[in-house]
C-alpha cells in the first residue's frame, strides 16, 4: 500500500462510509492478503499444520511405519515412570538455570566494558558476536569435541602444568558442564542487545549521580541496572527459550545418543530418539508439547515476576 | 536489462480505468497466489509421480551405509549395471551407520523411501513386520545359488523381506605391528581364553607408549555379548522375540570389562567413549593405538587399508580354551531390501537380483559387505580378491566347523539395543553403577 493510499484511508475515516469506499476498502483487504499469501502458506503448511498434526499424534501410538492409533493420554501418563524423561528433564533444567544467568552475565560485562568507548570498537563488537554466529553450528561442536577431547587443547594445556585433566566431553561428571560452556561463549547476541541498551541510558543521570559523588559500583547498581532492567528482561525471556529447546550441541558433541551415561541427554534429544531412533513418535510428539507447556509456564513466570524488577522510564 | 522485463501492453493496461484493472490485476494476483498454494502443497506430499521420464528410463534410488571404500565398490557395481540396462538408472545415497538410520525412519514415515535398502539385522524385523518392505520372493529373484542359512536370515512372517548380501562373523582384529613394538607375540587363536586376552591386552599396554593399549573396549555393540552369551549358554534373543539372557549372565560380561578397564588392558573410560564416535578409519584399530579391536570379518579389508598395514583375523577366546567352543556363527553382514511402496518393483528386483547373482556386481562389490552368499559368484569373483578379502574368505572358511547354531532373529525393537549397551557401558567404567546393577535394570524398552 502506498503512502498516499494510507493518506487518503485516514481522511477516509472521517466522514461517512459510502458504498462505493466500502468496496475500496475490502479491495485493498484483498490485496493485503494476497501480498501475505505466500507467508500465509508457510505459516499454515510448515508451523500450524504440523503442530496440530503433532498434537493429534500425542494421543497416538504412532509408529511412523503404521497409521497411527489413538491411545488417549497413555504417552502422558507413560511420562510419570519413564526415569529417562526425568533425567532429560533434569539436565535441560540443569543446563537451563546455570547457562542462562551465566551466558547473561558474561554478556553484560562485556557489553560495559565494551560501552567505555573503547578504541576500535566496532572491531572487539564484531569479534565477540562471532562466536554467535558460529556457536551453534555443527562445524563449532564438532571444533568443541577437540578442544574437550581426552588429548584436547584444554588438556594439553594443562599437562603443560602438569595436570592430567579428564575427558571433559566423555566423563559424565564433566560433559554437560562443557556444553554450558559452549552455551555460555556465544553470549554475542544477548551482548550486543545490552550494548545497545547502555546506550539508551541519557549521560545525565550518570553526570548528577558522579557530582553527587557517586562510585562506579553505586553507579552501576542504581542507574544502570535499572535503566537496563527491560532489556536484561528481554535478553531473559529470548535465552531461556531458546535454551530449552537447545539440540544442536547436544547432538554433536554427544554423537547423537545423550552420552557418555546420559549425561547429556537434553529433553529435545530424548524427543528425538524417541521419535526417530525407537519409532515413538507418539510419545515424541507428546513430550514436544510438555516441553511447549514447561517454556509457556516459565514464560508467564518471567512475565508475572518482571513486575517487581523490571524499571520502565516511561 | 531491467530484472522483471515487462510485458509490452503493460503500459496501456495501467492507462485503463483503475478500478477495472485493479480488479483485473487482483484477480489475476488471486489465480497466481493459488497456482502457487498448489504447487507448494503438492511438492510437501512428496513422491508425486513416479519419476519416468518420457524416454521409459527408470530411476531407481538405493541406499546404503559405508565409508569411501564401499561407496567406490558400490558405485561401480551401479555402473556396471546400468550399462547392462540402459533403461534403468540408480540413484545413490549414502552416509554414515549413525545418522543412516534416522535418515530411513524419516523418509519412510514421509512416503519417501528409497527404492533399494540397505538393511540390517537389527532393523530388519523392525520395517518388515510393519509392511515397510517388499516380499521379496514375489519377485524374479533367484535364490538357488544362496546358502540356504543366509537365506534364511532374511525370511519373516511377512516373507521373503531382505536378501543377503554377504556372510560375516564377528572377529577379533589384531595389528601385528603393535604386538610387535611391545614384544608380544600374537595369540594362538584356536586355544585361548578370555584370561589369555585380557593378561596379553594389559601385557601390551604395559610394553607399548603412553596411549596404546592392548585391545579396544568391547561392549559398544551387541556382538561380543551375543559371542560371550552363546559361550555361556545363552543368547541374545529367544526364537519368540523375548531377551534370552539373565540379569547375572550379562553382569558378568561387564564385570570382566571392568577388570580390563582396571588392568589397563584397554583404553580408559574418556577414551572408550570418545572412540565410539570415531568412524572406522579413524578408529583405534587402524590408528595404530590398539592392539586388537572386536570388529565384523567384512570389516577387516576396510580397516587394514585404512591403518595401512597388515591385520589378522582371529577368533573370539573361549572359556575352555578350545576354538570348538567359540559359539560364533555366520551372520548376514547386511540385507538387500525393498521399499513396499516402491512404483519400479519389477526394476528394484532386476537390481536385486543382479547383485545377488551377476558375476560383474560380485566382481565390483569384492569381499566387502561379507564372503558373497552366492557360492557361483563367489567361486566366479575368487581371482579377483584382494589379499585382504582373501583373507576373510579363508577365516570365513576355517570356523565353518566350529560355528554353533544359528541365533534367533532380532526382535522388533532390537534396533534400540546397541545404544542401550553403550550407556550402560560407559556407567559401568566410570564407576556410576556397581557391576551387578545395569543387567538389573531391564535394558530392553
Amino acid at each position: 500500500m502506498s503512502a498516499i493510499s494510507e493518506l487518503s484511508s485516514i481522511t477516509r475515516r472521517k466522514g461517512k462510509v459510502t458504498p462505493e469506499e466500502k468496496k475500496a476498502n475490502r479491495r485493498d483487504n484483498k490485496a493485503a492478503y494476497i501480498f501475505l499469501l505466500p507467508w500465509l502458506v508457510g505459516l499454515v503448511a510448515i508451523t500450524i499444520g504440523p503442530m496440530l498434526m503433532s498434537l493429534y499424534l500425542s494421543f497416538t501410538d504412532y509408529n511412523l511405519l503404521q497409521p497411527p492409533e489413538w491411545t488417549g493420554l497413555h504417552n502422558f501418563t507413560r511420562m510419570l515412570s519413564d526415569a529417562r524423561l526425568h533425567n532429560s528433564l533434569r539436565v535441560t533444567f540443569t543446563y537451563v538455570l546455570i547457562g542462562v544467568p551465566l551466558q547473561l552475565g558474561v554478556a553484560l560485562l562485556i557489553a560495559l566494558v565494551l560501552d567505555k568507548g573503547l578504541r576500535g570498537l566496532p572491531f572487539y563488537r564484531s569479534v565477540f558476536y562471532l562466536p554467535s554466529l558460529l556457536g551453534g553450528s555443527v562445524a563449532v561442536a564438532i571444533l568443541w569435541k577437540q578442544i574437550f577431547g581426552t588429548t584436547g587443547l584444554v588438556n594439553q594445556v594443562l599437562a603443560m602444568f602438569g595436570i592430567q585433566g579428564p575427558g571433559w566431553i566423555s566423563d559424565p561428571s564433566t560433559a554437560l558442564g562443557s556444553i554450558i560452556l559452549l552455551h555460555v561463549w556465544t553470549f554475542g547476541a544477548p551482548m550486543i542487545i545490552f550494548l545497545a541498551g547502555l546506550r539508551q541510558i541519557p549521560n545525565m543521570y550518570y553526570e548528577a549521580a558522579k557530582v553527587d559523588g557517586a562510585t562506579t559500583l553505586q553507579q552501576f547498581w542504581r542507574i544502570t541496572l535499572p535503566m537496563l532492567s527491560p532489556i536484561i528482561f528481554f535478553n531473559l525471556v529470548l535465552q531461556i527459550i531458546g535454551s530449552f529447546q537447545s539440540f544442536t550441541q547436544a547432538f554433536i558433541v554427544s554423537g547423537g545418543n545423550g552420552g557418555p551415561s546420559d549425561s547429556t541427554m537434553f529433553f529435545t534429544l530424548y524427543l528425538y530418539q524417541k521419535g526417530f531412533g525407537q519409532f515413538d513418535m507418539g510419545y515424541a510428539s507428546a513430550m514436544a508439547w510438555v516441553l511447549l507447556l514447561i517454556i509457556g509456564v516459565f514464560t508467564a513466570i518471567n512475565f508475572i515476576a518482571s513486575k517487581y524488577w523490571v524499571f520502565y522510564d516511561d | 536489462m531491467p530484472l522483471f522485463p515487462r510485458p509490452a501492453n503493460a503500459a496501456k493496461k495501467h492507462a485503463e480505468a483503475p478500478n477495472a484493472g485493479a480488479r483485473r490485476r487482483s484477480r489475476k494476483a488471486g489465480a497466481v497466489a493459488a497456482a502457487i498454494a498448489a504447487v507448494m502443497a503438492l511438492s510437501a506430499c512428496g513422491g508425486g509421480a513416479a519419476p519416468q521420464n518420457a524416454d521409459g528410463t527408470v530411476e531407481l534410488r538405493f541406499s546404503w551405509w559405508g565409508g569411501d571404500k564401499r561407496a567406490q565398490l558400490t558405485q561401480e557395481a551401479i555402473k556396471q549395471f546400468e550399462a547392462e540396462n540402459p533403461k534403468i538408472k540408480i540413484k545413490p545415497e549414502f552416509g554414515d551407520w549413525s545418522g543412516y538410520w534416522d535418515k530411513l525412519a524419516t523418509q519412510v514415515a514421509a512416503n519417501d523411501a528409497p527404492d533399494i535398502i540397505q538393511m540390517d539385522e537389527k532393523y530388519i524385523t523392525e520395517y518388515s513386520s510393519r509392511g515397510a518392505l517388499l516380499d521379496l520372493s514375489k519377485y524374479d529373484i533367484d535364490t538357488s545359488k544362496l546358502d540356504e542359512a543366509a537365506l534364511n536370515a532374511g525370511k519373516g512372517a511377512k516373507g521373503l523381506t531382505g536378501i543377503a548380501a554377504g556372510i560375516n562373523a564377528a572377529t577379533i582384529l589384531a595389528n601385528p605391528a603393535v604386538f610387535q613394538a611391545a614384544g608380544v607375540p600374537l595369540p594362538d587363536d584356536t586355544k585361548w581364553t578370555w584370561d589369555d586376552f585380557g593378561r596379553i591386552a594389559a601385557e601390551i599396554t604395559a610394553k607399548s607408549p603412553k596411549g596404546t593399549y592392548g585391545a579396544a573396549a568391547y561392549g559398544t555393540d551387541e556382538a561380543s555379548l551375543g559371542v560371550w552369551l552363546r559361550q555361556n549358554g545363552k543368547s541374545l534373543y529367544t526364537s519368540d522375540g523375548k531377551l534370552g539372557f539373565e540379569p547375572s549372565d550379562i553382569s558378568e560380561w561387564w564385570a570382566f570389562l571392568k577388570e580390563l578397564s582396571q588392568k589397563k588392558a584397554v583404553p580408559s573410560a574418556s577414551e572408550v567413549v570418545e572412540a565410539e564416535a570415531a568412524p572406522l578409519d579413524q578408529s583405534g584399530l587402524a590408528t595404530g593405538k590398539n592392539g586388537m579391536a572386536f570388529w565384523w570379518s567384512n570389516q577387516a579389508p576396510a580397516l587394514e587399508k585404512a591403518s595401512g598395514g597388515d591385520l589378522k583375523i582371529l577368533r573370539f577366546p573361549t572359556k575352555t580354551g578350545s576354538a570348538a567352543d567359540s559359539e560364533l556363527w555366520y551372520k548376514a553382514s547386511q540385507f538387500w531390501s525393498a521399499s513396499s511402496r516402491t512404483k519400479h518393483p519389477q526394476e528394484t528386483a532386476k537390481f536385486i537380483n543382479f547383485l545377488t547373482n551377476n558375476v560383474k556386481a560380485g566382481e565390483a562389490l569384492l569381499a566387502d559387505r561379507g564372503v558373497y552368499p552366492n557360492s557361483d559368484v563367489r567361486a566366479a569373483i575368487q581371482p579377483k580378491l584382494t589379499p585382504a578379502d582373501v583373507k576373510v574368505v579363508k577365516f570365513i572358511d576355517q570356523i565353518k566347523d566350529e560355528l554353533g547354531e544359528a541365533p534367533a532373529p532380532p526382535p522388533k525393537g532390537a534396533g534400540a539395543i546397541q545404544e542401550i549397551i553403550k550407556r550402560y557401558t560407559s556407567e559401568v567404567l566410570f564407576e556410576r553403577l556397581s557391576r551387578g546393577m545395569p543387567a538389573r535394570r531391564r535394558p530392553m524398552r
